[in-house]
């Protein structure tokens, strides 16, 4: 019950801050685009094609909208989340919530489920607009684009339980953003193509070893987007590694920020 | 029965920025609180009295010693659920209404949708703030904030309720309101505790109090207990002739405020009444006779005075 009211009470402050309705916004104007840009598609030229060709241009579509909602959702998901923790930690606050009989873990643990359910439910609106007007227009029903919802929303729950660490440990929302954003946008991809990048100017064999450390270490939004196409393209997955060692790094971090909430006084 | 105990509490914080110097906030403090008690925790700013309760309250942790609340250790949460706090400088967020703070914290403290909406009026109308309760709170006035902040520590109806400085910052009337508000309290026979650094405010409800300083807890006893000063006995009479004056300086030792006032200490009703035999004697008439009592300010300012 306790644990409920602390989930509510995230999708609560987010709509109180407009964070929702920033969200639909942003969404609806994805999907308007993405409609607008279906539409101007030569009907006749659809027509004529098979089968093979419609699921094609089906997944590719999808695919498209996938790599352009994710920079944009991403980002917007991290600015939105960013003061869910520092908020809570205001003087005057936290000291209210401690007192009451809910566990620490609890706490962070309830802050980290409404934040995911937060983004859970603008990706179903999103995700789920965009394969409605795909499916309708062309026809062809993918179900396995839904599963981006999933990937997405675990994907963001990586990146997630780092602004949780650092909320905690510095209650700061921007660090967590500026820190979150030189990860997804710079440093991750950089390693997640070391190999034909970076590799190509360091060929020490310390220094590699040390970028292979962090590129294991690190979440891998890149990766796991490559494995989301995958996935709704119906190709094989050569590597879960990049699902698993993000899933340890969710945990540690999510962790790492329960044992400290627990150890500090406020 | 206890409701709070604590034995040799220690809080030490860590300094600020590189400092390695810890700072003492609460040195060997051992008290009880029992049920009914109106309990006054005093003291300047900086004293430790915030740290006490939130040590109390599992906010902040203690570095040695321990507590218990309704006689169980306060390391099991299960306590919280009897509880009602209004925090020092509390920051509601200040989207919410009223209505809403209310309902979120009471959700919080484990009551039920349906308790929270039963109760929420109820309380609302106690501290005066119905007409608020759709109001966002980002509108409300310090002392209307305070009068929420009671609401919201009652809620749960608990039988104990902490305080931290409920009427700082709040307006002479919205003060006696809230004091009110805490007389009701009483009378419902909640135990209460209360941090002030504002003398009259403890002494019109508190019936126990306890004086820190630096950490340290300096007095404690029942209003009467803190405020006497022993045996002084104070005397207001006509003129005194030099006379008597003499007798009075040399045999009793007296303290002279003027020609028509004296003090006299003294342990037992028999030299008492020998001090009022010499003075009808002499055809000295006694006005008034009083037990010389300090006021809680006094009393404070001297114990503090003394330490620094
Ligand atoms: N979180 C903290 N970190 C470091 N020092 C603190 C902290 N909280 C309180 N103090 C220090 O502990 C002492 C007692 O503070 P406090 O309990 O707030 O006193 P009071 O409530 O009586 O004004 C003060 O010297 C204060 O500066
Ligand atoms: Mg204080």
């Amino acid at each position: 019950m306790i644990f409920k009211t602390i989930i509510s009470g995230v999708i609560k402050e987010a709509i109180a801050k407009k964070i929702f309705i920033g969200f639909f916004i942003l969404s609806t104007l994805i999907i308007l685009g993405f409609l607008a840009f279906v539409g101007f598609d030569s009907v006749e030229g659809i027509a004529t094609m098979a089968g093979d060709d419609i699921k094609q241009l089906v997944i590719g579509f999808e695919g498209f909208m996938l790599g352009v909602s994710y920079l944009l959702l991403i980002t917007f998901c991290l600015i939105g989340v960013s003061s869910i923790i520092p908020s809570m930690l205001e003087k005057g606050n936290v000291d209210l919530l401690l007192s009451k009989p809910v566990s620490r873990g609890q706490i962070i643990l309830g802050k980290f489920t409404g934040g995911l359910l937060l983004i859970f439910l603008s990706l179903v609106y999103l995700i789920g607009a965009v394969w409605l007007i795909v499916s309708i227009k062309f026809g062809y029903w993918n179900p396995t684009f839904l599963m981006s919802i999933i990937m997405l929303t675990f994907s963001f729950a990586v990146i997630y339980s780092l602004v949780i660490f650092i909320g905690i440990t510095t209650q700061s929302s921007v660090l967590s953003i500026i820190i979150n954003i030189f990860l997804i946008f710079l440093i991750c991809p950089l390693l997640a193509n070391r190999e034909t990048v970076l590799f190509q100017f360091i060929t020490n064999n310390v220094v590699q070893f040390i970028i292979n450390f962090f590129y294991y270490v690190l979440p891998k939004p890149s990766d796991l987007q490559t494995i989301t196409v995958k996935i709704i393209s119906g190709e094989k997955i050569d590597s879960w590694q990049p699902v698993v060692t993000s899933a340890l790094f969710l945990i540690t971090f999510l962790s790492a920020s329960i044992y400290i909430f627990k150890k500090k006084d406020y | 029965m206890e409701v709070i105990s604590t034995k040799n509490l220690k809080k030490e914080y860590k300094g600020s920025g590189f400092s390695k110097e810890r700072i003492t906030a609460l040195k060997n403090f051992s008290f009880t609180v029992n049920e009914g008690d109106i309990f006054g925790l005093l003291g300047p700013n900086g004293a430790g009295k915030t740290t006490l309760v939130k040590i109390l309250l599992g906010i902040v942790y203690p570095t040695e010693g321990d507590a218990s609340i309704f006689g169980e250790s306060i390391k099991n949460e299960k306590y919280k659920t009897k509880i009602g706090y209004l925090p020092e400088n509390h920051k509601f967020p200040n989207y919410l209404t009223g209505e809403q703070v209310l309902h979120y914290f009471g959700m919080l403290s484990g009551l039920s949708n349906a308790q929270v909406k039963s109760r929420s009026d109820e309380y609302l109308k106690i501290v005066d703030m119905e007409k608020w309760k759709k109001t966002k709170i980002k509108k409300y006035s310090k002392g209307m904030m305070q009068r929420l902040g009671i609401a919201q520590a009652m809620i749960n109806e608990p039988d104990l309720i902490f305080l931290d400085e409920p009427t700082d910052g709040v307006d002479p009337i919205g003060r006696k309101e809230i004091r009110d508000i805490l007389i009701g309290l009483k009378d419902k026979g909640k135990t209460i505790f209360l941090n002030s650094h504002l003398l009259s405010e403890i002494e019109l409800i508190c019936n126990k109090v306890a004086i820190l300083n630096k950490g340290e807890l300096i007095k404690e006893g029942t209003i009467d207990e803190i405020t006497s000063t022993g045996n002084k006995h104070v005397f207001t009479t006509s003129d005194l002739s030099d006379d008597v004056i003499n007798i009075l300086l040399n045999q009793y030792f007296a303290t002279l405020h003027g020609k028509n006032e004296f003090i006299v200490n003294s342990d037992s009703a028999e030299s008492l009444n020998t001090v009022i035999d010499i003075l009808r004697k002499n055809n000295v008439n006694i006005l008034s006779l009083t037990k010389e009592k300090n006021t809680l300010e006094n009393m404070f300012i001297n114990l503090i005075e003394q330490q620094n």
